[in-house]
């Protein structure tokens, strides 16, 4: 009864995770490079450096908000702080539970009610994303503040992923997020129970 | 201030398209990928489940058969994932004679299976099945994460059967401060889940998981991929890994609900109010000498959950050693490799 040992194709990895954060990180980028176009010298010149990082981070915080009433606003760039829910919808799809429209007999009311924590769910991932942007400001006054200056574009990515985990982390550990991530399952769960579910 | 110029941004995003583009390439031509590389014959089979025994590396292994008892989620090839990172390739090279109980992929018709069907009629069949084969009374047992779980309450319902147990980031007391699978499933209707779902899909497992931390696992280590498209070698390996991190068996509904409510929820494990079958799991029966291996990073079993064993376990040869590593690492990082499999054989050959 000799046993092979596993394998796969590199077909079975799925490309398009890689492609789909490499137009994220492709979209952070092209943030950086119009904040860095739109303020002349802020590269040499810490003149203007504070006047301008607030309003880059304001308008990033404006459009953060923006795509939480409509991601396909910048949909790579929106991708930067929704990964949770995005890897969460396709957990629920797994399910047979749409993300657009309750499916043919599913329950109108339940899925509006699946909706509606969902929304409650995305308001705290903003609130989260909003907070990190505040961090990666902080962060980068007080890299000016000690003439740090930031070598390359990933390591600014890496900031961001630094200050998102952080501010995301706290968020996790909140009686807030235990509540309403479990209240989000069963929410999910009184659909599948009064429709037809994948299962 | 930044110190970035939009000609230096535009160019680093040109390099970066232009390594994904060719990293494509490498991609394509990579063949297959091996996971789980020792050679193994599988020597019990009832249900989904298999029992290997893999072909020892020295000439007269050790007479007493170690049984590997990996978690229910995931799958036991990160035991033995590619031959420089494999801990059951160092236990065999050790002179162990190592054998691992891999559970399968769970389907419909495995929605009633209880914690009892896994740990009395499996793991005991198993067990048995080794004891009879090398004419020992009592087997080494190896527990994994959850399957460390399994192993202690098996030891402590079967004691006589066990002669050394070795369990890794296993969880003990689920009710530490730090503990966040405990803290995201709190307020889940698990009965409404299992009830609603028969079984627990490997995918809500999966989101569980990647959900504590998000940006890292599902963001930027994609982006750190592109380093090395052109590496055939570590993209193999990254590839193995991507492969098991997806490769998540659903759970039987009936075990996943007592295992939620039971231990996740109530923490019985710890205050000695678990019960497999009609039997209470009494952890002060598990008299046998312990080696309680746990990993200081652990995001997913804090070091306090699994220390806790030290207060409730009966044995008397109670020794524990701490990794300086994480969950995942304690598998497969070079340290591991130095450090871990070293450690629970020489632990084992000396009883």
């Amino acid at each position: 009864m000799a046993d092979q040992t596993s394998t796969t194709e590199p077909g079975m990895f799925d490309v398009e995770r890689l492609l789909k954060q490499a137009r994220t990180y492709l979209a952070f980028g092209e943030q950086i490079r119009q904040f860095t176009e739109q303020s002349p010298g802020v590269g040499s010149q810490p003149i203007d450096w504070d006047t301008a990082l607030r309003q880059h981070f304001d308008r990033f915080k404006a459009m953060v908000a923006r795509s939480t009433a409509d991601s396909n606003i910048h949909p790579d760039l929106t991708r930067l702080w929704t990964l949770t829910l995005e890897s969460w919808q396709q957990a629920a799809s797994s399910l047979g539970i749409s993300a657009i429209a309750p499916l043919a007999g599913q329950n109108a009311d339940t899925w509006q009610a699946y909706q509606q924590v969902q929304g409650e769910y995305l308001e705290l991932l903003r609130q989260s994303a909003v907070a990190a942007l505040d961090l990666m400001e902080q962060r980068l006054h007080e890299r000016a503040a000690s003439g740090e200056t930031s070598g390359s574009l990933r390591e600014l990515f890496n900031l961001w992923v630094d200050c998102n985990e952080e501010t995301y982390g706290r968020m996790l550990r909140g009686a807030e997020y235990s509540e309403l991530s479990g209240r989000l399952l069963n929410a999910l769960l009184g659909c599948c129970a009064r429709g037809e579910t994948a299962r | 201030m930044i110190g970035l110029t939009p000609e230096r941004i535009a160019q680093e995003l040109q390099s970066f398209n232009a390594r994904l583009t060719q990293g494509a390439r490498t991609l394509h031509g990579l063949g297959e990928i091996e996971t789980g590389v020792s050679p193994r014959d599988a020597i019990h089979r009832e249900d989904k489940l298999t029992l290997y025994r893999y072909r020892p590396r020295v000439e007269k292994p050790h007479p007493v058969p170690l049984l590997i008892v990996y978690a229910l989620v995931n799958r036991p090839y990160m035991m033995d994932l590619q031959e420089d990172r494999s801990m059951i390739r160092s236990l065999l090279d050790a002179g162990l004679d190592v054998y691992l109980i891999d559970w399968g992929y769970p389907d419909a018709a495995d929605r009633t299976l209880s914690l009892a069907d896994y740990i009395q009629r499996y793991m005991g069949h198993c067990v048995d099945a080794l004891r009879e084969r090398c004419g020992q009374d009592a087997i080494n047992l190896l527990g994994v994460c959850q399957g460390g779980t399994l192993s202690l309450c098996f030891s402590s319902l079967y004691p006589e059967k066990i002669r050394n147990l070795t369990v890794m980031v296993t969880p003990v007391d689920f009710h530490t401060p730090d503990n966040l699978l405990t803290h995201l499933i709190r307020h889940v209707n698990v009965d409404l889940l299992v009830d609603t779902l028969g079984n627990l899909p490997g995918q809500l497992l999966n989101f569980t998981f990647l959900s504590l931390s998000p940006f890292r696992l599902t963001g930027q280590k994609y982006v750190d991929l592109i380093d090395i498209l052109d590496d055939a070698q570590a993209l193999k390996n990254f590839l193995r890994m991507e492969k098991w991190i997806f490769d998540s068996p659903d759970q039987a509904g009936e075990a996943f609900r007592q295992f939620a409510k039971d231990f996740f929820q109530q923490n019985k494990l710890v205050r000695g109010e678990t019960s497999i079958g009609d039997r209470r799991v009494d952890l002060a029966n598990v008299t046998m000498p312990v080696l309680n291996v746990y990993a200081t990073q652990d995001h997913l079993v804090p070091p306090a959950a699994s220390k806790a064993l030290a207060e409730c376990c009966g044995s008397r040869d109670y020794m524990e050693f701490s990794f300086q590593g994480g969950h995942i690492g304690i598998y497969v990082s070079a340290r591991a490799q130095r450090e871990v499999s070293p450690t629970v054989a020489t632990w084992l050959l000396a009883r």
